[in-house]
């Protein structure tokens, strides 16, 4: 039914080659893909960083590719909602999901209802990394989270800003390790937490990466990622300071199981000229987002080692 | 100033005039089409504006978000469905007054009070924005939290007949908004398994289907009547249905400024949205009126102060994104994402590095309420042909509209299915005459204060005396027991009913923890 109704769209010569490869097998498919224009669900709202540099990398892929990539906003559950979908669609590179990687490596041990693990999808590579970090005041007498658990110690029931579970995971296992007195501030977005800093309502706060913005009032004291800030290099990372939980986020591009490995080879190679795409880095770099790219097996690669490393922290830290 | 007046000399050109009056006239129509909103036509403009040049660009979508707001009047007015959930007061004096024949009056009193509402708040953006900033960071969850606990107690005067049934309304109201994940735990609360339930029921196909889609089906139900009464309707048979007479201007410019004040207000604090300050306009307008019964009939007042603070909302919530690069509004989130996009970062740094741009965007706003003027001015003949076309050729279209609306905001069928959803607990709530506006104010302000209390008590270091340290919040605490009070004492007097005092205090459980906490 669904072929009929997509056909609908298309030129009477274009229907009658679809007809043709539908019959042959999907590798056959690839030979010509693509040969329409794609589908590419992105899992948050319209105008976010995310969706941001979703429309930039998928204006690029689709210069390389030839077809129109066209972005579908589905926002809900973190991505769960947009990745359930992509699940249930056809393997034929058609519908295409870019999205932060924790809707795999982190949410299935963070949401009950969500089961997801790298095996459920392939990925035709990452592209860029989000500086997830603590962030605090410029004039902050701590400029690391060795320098902050000392001054913890001597300011009991200090206020910490948190917007995700975590975020708070982060807190309550240095607190749990130090024997501090902390209250986390339940916050809800990315501006919230800037604004909770800037009126300094909190100490510290864990942020996605959004306060690299405000290099005058704020400054980083902690990567939370298994590499250094190219944004603050001289900040290091909470595992060099003896915590064993950094757990990296990337963007990744997504497709359902089984999709012909042709295929993903095709869309790694136009993401990967996003890299060198002017648009594409002024994106990048006005939210100052690092671009990392990876191809098809480092991203399956590192989707596979977040993915054990975060269970084995996420469920760690909660057995406790 | 010199700087105003080079921005004046880049925005008054023919082709920059014209993408800003594209963005004023598309945003206006998308505002009187019921479902269509704002949010919608800004996130979609904003990849259109990639070849236009920056001040074009970000006059144009600034342009869309004004005249949408000021658009949203027209089907508030003429068809009882608000263009956006934010003119639902609007309509409850603006409808009436069109039924008695009146369309034209409401129509220039809801556009007049839009563009100086409107035009105030653009005017306290430019001279104030620095300053102001300052002042709304000191302005934590703990003073939100006493702000947004006083304007709960305006649900007693915007109940209607019945506080009671208000209450009940304004309670089921939060209970809506209760679900989704929990903010501190992350539980999911009644989403029954629903991934699509996590992040809450969406402001947009919620609002849609009590407001919009229940009354087409009242309407439908009642067709031959209206009809018949349609026929009967001389619209503006004489210059006093026509015109604002003299004694109504003397009796709306005051009540425009309060919503303008309040607009701008609620504009600056984060979070809190038009809707919000167009509902407390209303409510403080017929608190303050001598004749408050007779709100709901067509007072022309009613018109003014919603769409005055509607209107004023939209510009003072730029005013944080510009001062300090926070924004203050779903608009301005969108927003921040296109000024960076056409080389201007908001904050601070936005006026030393890029003064002339910055001055650029002003102009282009100032130009944008007169704008707003001219072509609702225009528009507003046509739109009021509207109200005597039968309302069978009207409500398929309506529906029509509503539908891909509450499509529109997350993309998928589920929002269409929320919107039908609610449809049916809005019909109901019309036919039992619960008051959808005390719901809504519930569904709104209800989460913000159970986010806010969570983070008060945290802040506070769960000690009462911490509150101390915030005597802004204690102001409005102690207003809030004064309001409390005079509401209990006043209704008691009037029909010695004091029950009616206690429940104020009830409509969601955050909000009894306060209380408690203030009586500790």
């Amino acid at each position: 039914m669904s072929i009929f109704t997509r056909r609908g769209f298309l030129g009477a010569s274009i229907a009658l080659a679809i007809s043709a490869t539908a019959l042959s097998t999907a590798a056959l498919a690839a030979d010509d893909y693509p040969n329409k224009p794609i589908t590419m669900l992105v899992g948050y709202g319209a105008g976010g960083q995310t969706d941001l540099i979703a429309r930039a990398a998928a204006q690029v892929m689709s210069e390389q590719v030839g077809v129109p990539i066209n972005v579908v906003n589905k926002p809900g559950a973190g991505g769960a909602v947009a990745a359930r979908e992509l699940q249930q669609a056809d393997p034929d590179g058609y519908t295409i999901m870019f999205h932060s990687n924790t809707v795999v490596n982190s949410a299935p041990f963070i949401m009950d209802r969500v089961d997801f693990k790298p095996d459920d999808f392939e990925y035709a590579g990452m592209i860029t990394a989000y500086q997830v970090g603590m962030a605090t005041q410029k004039d902050a007498p701590y400029n690391n989270i060795t320098e902050f658990v000392a001054w913890a110690k001597e300011n009991p029931g200090f206020s910490y800003g948190a917007l995700s579970p975590e975020a708070r995971l982060y807190m309550e296992e240095i607190a749990k390790k130090n024997d501090l007195d902390v209250n986390i501030v339940p916050l809800q977005s990315g501006s919230e937490m800037i604004n909770a800093l800037l009126g300094k309502q909190v100490v510290l706060a864990f942020s996605g990466g959004i306060h690299y913005r405000y290099t005058d009032e704020l400054k980083s004291i902690s990567a939370l990622t298994s590499f250094r800030h190219p944004s603050a290099p001289d900040v290091p990372t909470i595992e060099e300071e003896g915590y064993p939980i950094a757990m990296d986020s990337r963007t990744v591009v997504m497709l359902p199981k089984d999709t012909p490995r042709a295929i993903l080879d095709t869309l790694s190679e136009a993401l990967s000229a996003a890299q060198t795409a002017e648009n594409f880095n002024k994106v990048a770099a006005a939210s100052d987002i690092p671009v990392m790219y990876l191809d098809v097996d480092a991203a399956t690669k590192e989707m596979n080692d977040t993915y054990t490393k975060n269970k084995a922290i996420i469920e760690g830290a909660s057995a406790n | 100033m010199d700087y105003l007046i080079i921005g004046f000399q880049d925005v008054l050109n023919p082709v920059t005039l014209f993408w800003v009056a594209s963005g004023v006239t598309l945003g206006y129509i998308l505002g009187a089409l019921p479902g269509l909103g704002k949010a919608t036509g800004v996130a979609v403009a904003i990849p259109l504006t990639f070849y236009l040049t920056p001040v074009a660009a970000l006059g144009m979508l600034i342009g869309i978000a004004k005249g949408s707001a000021a658009g949203s009047a027209v089907s508030a007015i003429l068809l009882n469905t608000p263009g956006e959930p934010s003119s639902a007061p609007t309509a409850l004096d603006g409808y009436p007054l069109a039924r008695q024949g009146k369309a034209q009056k409401a129509l220039k009193m809801g556009l007049y009070a839009s563009v100086i509402g409107d035009f105030l708040s653009t005017i306290v953006l430019i001279g104030l924005a620095a300053p102001l900033a300052n002042y709304a960071l000191l302005i934590g969850p703990v003073e939100l939290c006493a702000i947004l606990l006083f304007s709960l107690t305006f649900i007693g005067g915007l109940s209607g007949k019945s506080m009671i049934k208000g209450l009940i309304a304004g309670a089921f109201g939060v209970f809506f908004a209760t679900i989704g994940l929990e903010t501190e735990t992350f539980v999911p609360r009644m989403t029954f398994g629903m991934l699509e339930l996590d992040d809450g029921l969406k402001l947009v196909p919620l609002a849609i289907g009590m407001l919009a889609v229940a009354e087409m089906i009242i309407q439908a139900g009642n067709l031959k009547a209206l009809d018949a009464e349609t026929a009967n309707i001389a619209d503006g048979s004489s210059k006093d249905d026509r015109e604002i007479s003299h004694s109504e201007w003397r009796r709306c410019i005051p009540v425009i400024l309060r919503g303008t004040v309040i607009g701008s207000l609620i504009g600056i604090l984060p979070g809190l949205g038009a809707s919000v300050g167009s509902f407390l306009s209303y409510g403080a307008t017929k608190r303050a009126s001598k004749t408050p019964e007779k709100f709901g009939t067509g007072m022309i007042e009613g018109v003014a102060a919603a769409e005055s603070a509607d209107n004023a909302v939209v510009p003072s919530s730029l005013i944080p994104l510009f001062a300090l690069g926070i924004p203050g509004s779903v608009i301005a989130a969108l927003l921040i994402a296109a000024f960076i996009l056409h080389g201007l970062t908001p904050g601070p740094l936005m006026f030393k590095q890029q003064p002339r741009l910055v001055a650029d965007v002003y102009a282009a706003m100032i130009c944008a309420s007169f704008i707003m003027l001219f072509i609702g001015y225009s528009g507003q003949r046509i739109f009021a042909m509207i109200i005597k076309v039968p309302l069978r050729l009207i409500i398929p279209g309506v529906l029509l509209l509503c539908t891909i609306g509450a499509y529109m905001e997350t993309g998928s069928v589920f929002s269409i299915y929320v919107m039908l959803g609610f449809t049916l607990i809005g019909f109901f709530a019309k036919k039992l005459d619960f008051s959808f506006v005390t719901f809504l104010i519930g569904f709104v302000i209800g989460p913000n204060i159970e986010l806010t209390f969570r983070q008060s008590l945290q802040l506070l270091d769960h000690r009462f005396s911490n509150l101390l340290h915030h005597p802004i919040a204690l102001v409005f605490i102690i207003l809030t027991v004064l309001t409390i009070w005079w509401l209990g004492w006043s209704s008691s007097v009037a029909n010695s009913t004091p029950k009616s005092v206690e429940p104020v205090a009830q409509p969601s459980a955050a909000n009894q923890d306060i209380h408690k906490k203030r009586e500790e």
